[in-house]
This record gives C-alpha cells, sequence and structure tokens, in this order.
C-alpha cells in the first residue's frame, strides 16, 4: 500500500499530494461530493435553509470537539463530557430561571466546566491516573448527581433573552460564528503559540517533550482547563437551542464528539491531529444525517457511516505513523 | 491514497441504495392492529378471562370507611402530584374513603418496596401502586393480598396475579385514533404529514405507529404519510431532524406528528424558529408543561396524553367498587363517577377511556 501510495503521489505534483493527504482536505473532499451528489438528487438540500440547518446541527458538537481534539492530542481523553454539558445546561438554566443577569447564565458554566475538567486535570497530570479512569469516575459522579438534583424535571419559562444560540445575527444563526470563529481562533494558537505547540510535544513523544522544556504536568492541566471552556460554550448553545432544557443528555453526546475529533484526523494516540478536521467532522457527519432524508435512506446508515468514517481514519492515521517511522 | 477514495465511495454508497417500498409506515411493528371504528364507537372485545390475584380472608367493608395508601413511583413531581389530586377529588365526593399518598422521593424499586412494606404491617384496607418495576414489585404485593388488602395499580402496572385490578390509562388504538384525528382536524382528510419517533424499534412508539396507520386506512385513505424520520430520545436531534423535514419537503409538509415527549416539543421548536406556525401543524405525545409554551403562543393546538387527575380519580372508585362488592371477577364494565362507566379490558384491567387533548383551554390547569 506504501509503495502504491508513493508512486502514485511522488515526483508529479508533490504539493498538491501533500494537501489531499491531509484529513481536513480529504473531509472537505467527502463533503463536496456529498453535497453535489444528494444536490443533484434534491436541489432542496442545497437550499439557503438547509445549509443553515447542517452547519447549526452539529454546531455545540464541533466547539466541544475542539477542546476534546486539544485532550486528545495531548495523549489524554475524556468521556464525561456528554455529562458535563447536561450539568452545565441545566446549571445555566436553574440559574436563569432564579434570575440571576442573563450574561452570567452565559459566564457561570464555562468558569465550572473549566473547575470540573481543571480538577480531572490535576488527577491525570500529578496522580498519572489515566484520563479514561478518571473520566469514567467523572461520568458517573455528573450522570448520578444530575438525575438525583433534578429527578429528570425539565426546565421551562426561561427569560426572555436568555436564548443565545437562536439569536440570528445578519440572519446567521449565533452557534455558526462559535463554530467558525472558535474553530479557527483554537486553530490558530494550537499551530503558533508556545503552549499549543507543547500539547502536541507533551502528546507525541512525551519524553523528548521534557528534555526540551516543557513540563507535562502543567501543559495537561492547562490543556484540560481550556477543555472545560469550551464545554462550558458548547453547553450554552445546547441548553439555548430550545425553549425548554432537558435535563438529561443526549445519549453517546461523548461518542459523538469523540466521533468529530477522531475522524477530523486527530490522532487517537496523541500528538496529531488540528481542530480544523474536527469542525469539519462535525459538519460531515450533520450534513451525512440530513442527506440520509433527503435521499430517503434509513437513518440507521447514519451509524454504520459513522463507524465506517471511524475505522477508515484510524487505519489512515496508522499506515500513515507507519510509513513515517519507515523514512526515518 | 486509501482514504480519499474510501471515503468518496462511502458518500456515492449513501446515494446509490434505494429505499425498500414498505407495507407499513416506517418505525411502525408487524404485530396485529385493532383500530378503533372511526365514530369513536368502542372495539369489540374477545372476552379475557380474569387473570388478577384475589385477597385472603378480606374483611366485608362493604359501605364502611376505608383506608387507602397511594404509593406511586415517587413523590415530588407534578404528575404524580396530579393523580393524588384525583383521588383526592374521589375520596371527597365518595365520603367514605379515606386516602393518602406515600413514596419514595426517587423512582427507586427498593424504596417503593419498603413503603408499602410499612404500611402493609400498619394495616391499610387497600394499597394503590404504580411500580417501579413490574416483577420487583410482585412479592410484596402478594404479600398484601395474602394479609387480607385489596390491591390496585394504575400507571405502570406489576404482574397481574400480584394485584387485583389495574387501571389502564390508554390503549394503543385509542392513543393512535386521538392523533390522527387531532392531525386531520388541522391539515384536512388529504393533508400529508411527517413523523418524528425515538427509533423504529422503540415498542410503544412502534405500535402506535402500526395502529395509527390502520386507524388512518381505515378512516381517512386519502391521508398522506410522508415518512417517518429517528431522532432517539434526544432534543436537539428532534429538533434538527424536524428541521430537515421541513426543508425537504416545504409546502408539501402540512404536519408533523410527534411519538415521544422528546419529539413532540422539539418539532414544535422548529416550526416557530422557521415561522411556520399556523403553516405546519404539530401534534405529538408530550407533557403540558412541556407544550405549554408553543400551546400558549398558538403554534400547537392539540397535544394528546391521558389526564392524570382522572386516572387517580378513577383507582380510588374502582378500589371503593371492589371493596363494594360491585366490581368482580368477570365483570365488563365499572361505574367511576364523573367519568362514567368503564371498560374492563384484557381480563383484569380498566380502561380510562379515551386519551385525553390539552389545548390553550385546560393546559395551563396541569403542571407536570
Amino acid at each position: 500500500m506504501t509503495a502504491v501510495t508513493e508512486t502514485a503521489g511522488g515526483g508529479i505534483l508533490p504539493g498538491l499530494r501533500r494537501l489531499v493527504a491531509t484529513q481536513e482536505a480529504v473531509l472537505l473532499l467527502a463533503l463536496v461530493v456529498l453535497v453535489i451528489v444528494v444536490g443533484t438528487i434534491n436541489p432542496r438540500f442545497v437550499s439557503e435553509r438547509n445549509v443553515q440547518s447542517v452547519l447549526l446541527g452539529n454546531a455545540y458538537i464541533a466547539v466541544a470537539a475542539i477542546g476534546m481534539s486539544m485532550v486528545i492530542v495531548s495523549g489524554n481523553i475524556d468521556i464525561s463530557v456528554g455529562s458535563l454539558i447536561g450539568v452545565l445546561a441545566t446549571l445555566s438554566g436553574s440559574l436563569a430561571v432564579s434570575g440571576v443577569p442573563i450574561i452570567l447564565c452565559w459566564l457561570i458554566p464555562l468558569v465550572v466546566g473549566a473547575m470540573v475538567t481543571g480538577f480531572m486535570g490535576l488527577l491525570v497530570a500529578y496522580l498519572r491516573i489515566p484520563a479514561i479512569v478518571v473520566s469514567l469516575g467523572m461520568l458517573s459522579i455528573l450522570k448520578g448527581g444530575l438525575i438525583s438534583i433534578t429527578g429528570g424535571d425539565w426546565i421551562t419559562d426561561l427569560p426572555e433573552g436568555y436564548h443565545l444560540a437562536q439569536m440570528r445575527p445578519f440572519d446567521i444563526p449565533m452557534p455558526i460564528y462559535f463554530m467558525v470563529f472558535l474553530t479557527i481562533g483554537a486553530a490558530i494558537w494550537m499551530r503558533y503559540s508556545v503552549t499549543g505547540r507543547s500539547i502536541y510535544a507533551v502528546g507525541g513523544n512525551a519524553e523528548a517533550a521534557r528534555l526540551s522544556g516543557i513540563s507535562r504536568e502543567r501543559t495537561i492541566v492547562k490543556v484540560f482547563v481550556i477543555h472545560g471552556v469550551f464545554v462550558g460554550i458548547a453547553s450554552v448553545l445546547f441548553a439555548t437551542q430550545l425553549s425548554i432544557i432537558q435535563s438529561t443528555v443526549p445519549p453517546n453526546l461523548e461518542l459523538t464528539i469523540i466521533t468529530a475529533s477522531v475522524v477530523g484526523g486527530v490522532s487517537i494516540l496523541g500528538g496529531v491531529g488540528t481542530v480544523i478536521g474536527s469542525t469539519f467532522a462535525a459538519v460531515l457527519l450533520a450534513a451525512i444525517g440530513s442527506a440520509l432524508i433527503f435521499v430517503n435512506l434509513s437513518p440507521y446508515w447514519l451509524r454504520a457511516v459513522q463507524g465506517i468514517l471511524i475505522l477508515v481514519t484510524v487505519l489512515a492515521d496508522i499506515l500513515r505513523r507507519r510509513r513515517m517511522s519507515r523514512r526515518r | 491514497m486509501l482514504k480519499p477514495v474510501a471515503l468518496a465511495t462511502g458518500s456515492l454508497l449513501l446515494t446509490s441504495a434505494v429505499a425498500l417500498a414498505q407495507d407499513r409506515w416506517d418505525g411502525a411493528d408487524d404485530l396485529p392492529v385493532n383500530p378503533l371504528a372511526c365514530d369513536g364507537a368502542a372495539a369489540a372485545m374477545e372476552p379475557t378471562p380474569y387473570n388478577g390475584g384475589q385477597p385472603t380472608g378480606a374483611p366485608d367493608l362493604s359501605g364502611q370507611q376505608i383506608t387507602i395508601v397511594d404509593v406511586p413511583k415517587l413523590v415530588g413531581i407534578g404528575y404524580f402530584a396530579a393523580t393524588t389530586l384525583g383521588m383526592q377529588q374521589a375520596a371527597e365526593e365518595l365520603g367514605n374513603v379515606d386516602v393518602s399518598t406515600d413514596g419514595p422521593t426517587e423512582a427507586n424499586i427498593d424504596d417503593q418496596i419498603t413503603v408499602i412494606d410499612n404500611y402493609i404491617t400498619q394495616g391499610v384496607n387497600a394499597v394503590l401502586y404504580a411500580a417501579n418495576d413490574p416483577v420487583a414489585i410482585a412479592p410484596v404485593l402478594r404479600t398484601a393480598l395474602e394479609r387480607g388488602i385489596h390491591v390496585v395499580g394504575y400507571d405502570a402496572d406489576a404482574e397481574p396475579d400480584a394485584r387485583e385490578w389495574f387501571i389502564n390509562q390508554a390503549q394503543f388504538n385509542g392513543i393512535a385514533k386521538a392523533m390522527i384525528d387531532s392531525i386531520v382536524a388541522e391539515i384536512g382528510e388529504d393533508g400529508s404529514f411527517a413523523i418524528v419517533t425515538s427509533t423504529f424499534t422503540t415498542p410503544n412508539q412502534a405500535r402506535w405507529i402500526a395502529e395509527m396507520q390502520a386507524y388512518a386506512a381505515q378512516c381517512y385513505p386519502a391521508l398522506e404519510w410522508l415518512e417517518t424520520v429517528e431522532a432517539q430520545e434526544d432534543n436537539i436531534l428532534s429538533f434538527n431532524q424536524a428541521n430537515t423535514l421541513i426543508n425537504k419537503y416545504g409546502d408539501d409538509l402540512q404536519g408533523l406528528l410527534g411519538m415521544t415527549s422528546v419529539a413532540t416539543p422539539a418539532s414544535a421548536e422548529a416550526v416557530t424558529q422557521a415561522g411556520l406556525c399556523g403553516e405546519v401543524a404539530v401534534v405529538g405525545l408530550a407533557t403540558p408543561n412541556a407544550m405549554a409554551p408553543y400551546v400558549n403562543d398558538g403554534c400547537v393546538e392539540s397535544v394528546v396524553l391521558w389526564n392524570p387527575v382522572d386516572l387517580g380519580y378513577a383507582a380510588v372508585h374502582v378500589t371503593r367498587a371492589l371493596v363494594d362488592g360491585d366490581l368482580e371477577p368477570g365483570d365488563t364494565s365499572v361505574e367511576a363517577g364523573r367519568l362514567g362507566t368503564l371498560q374492563i379490558i384484557n381480563g383484569s384491567e380498566v380502561l380510562l377511556g379515551a386519551p385525553f387533548i390539552y389545548t390553550a383551554d385546560n393546559i395551563n390547569d396541569f403542571d407536570f
């Protein structure tokens, strides 16, 4: 396989080949193909309204996947993220109903989110407990706590002006702005800032990172704190999308978020990936979900396609790593 | 170059398969259906022999004061506050019934068993329950029967032999008729609609959809079903799916039927945010609290469910009739005060009647 790839791409158009080889380009290509094919079958798929629906559909997933991607790049994972979104959304809504100024209802979840994930980061970094174990514990605490506190009741009667995600500056839904600007900002920060680059170093080769003077512990705590802020933003978008807050979380929300990261090209082994990829992946998943309805296919395909995307991406990641190590 | 090819193939695969023609609407099960008559006449029922339990040595308290304890799944939520209210109304009306509600603060079967056990020890004449687990609650209910205590269930049943009667709040064909009648009232007999459900294999939803189709085929043959989409029990996904249906069908979509208490408000939200209130009707199963904003806005006209106040009211009337000897195994109906005559179905179940339609006139009277 490696030999074929080398022959196909080598020499002729190396620049183009490198571009196409990035996961971001692959996802964009898949998205374009999907839009052309489904748009041809049913032109309403590419109507302005449906394009907005698709971009809006997974916007909060994309925002959460930014933080998740950073965590995974650092060589960790957080499987409590779905429950945390539920807790923070409920917190935000409860504050709003009890008359707390709306701006605080939007900001407090960010702070609390950063505290919760920061605490997990401390356990992971200094006590060296694997992140999957720490976040599994946190998942149980949050999920159990949420059900005990709310009793499954929904939050209604939210105040006027609270519904951030329903605002439409320049007739474009607010979550789309969050998705686009946070993705661009985070991508630049990860690529050019010292801390951003140290996340790759810690996740890629912790020993080399240590030798070059990067503190593994401090980097991991920072990553978790930043992740918590993104989870907070995602939870506010989640809470304000509808007029009612359901005090339970969508089933498998954490899996959807992790899927967006992994399909976006973030290596589950750490050290590789960008948030642009994870956002493209989140949009692609929303587009596939919408396309299935437009071409009258069973939604069961969505799960199958998600599974195929994950396997293909991980396989490609492993092949790429093998090729790189062979070059060395 | 493995990835682009594989991904592109994946995308094409999506569009190349052809949706299979289905006899039933998507999301319906394959079980036999029993649609109600279009005019609402009670369906002819094959009599099922009585299959409930019997108390041993229950004292004859006919016409005398009795003490009933009600143990719902949990206390402190609006739904069971409504059943309690109905029970108190019935007790007041009857004058010779003392009913109190006591239950766990969480829907926990172990706590519920403990509460029932305590009342058996204290001594009451009858126990009402809404079971957190049909199997796990059965032994303690059988103990009550053995001690001569009458046992009647409502809302959520136990194994039939562990109680005497169960008040069934709604049958599948009754809900189906109410749903279809409500949507037809808004979109007309030849209107077109789509369904938002949880998953195609969720048992209750699949039953309702099968019965809806059977009833629609019989009573409104021109009604057009467009498609059914899945939305799990996920409110944002429900909202997205409803949006996609609106975008896909445009003016051809006249109604949305929500099959879950999550899908219905999310569909109403999608219609509201799309500015299509009055053009796309939303009817569905949901709780009044979740739907009140949309009903009060005028975007939703009818919400289908049962009335928990009536459910509690019926439970006390049935218990009184049982103690007085007015309800015996083999009976086909029972009198229940303001609700009139209630039909007996499935051997030992009392059917509450047609589902309740929540509208702008009454939805604010409920809090659950």
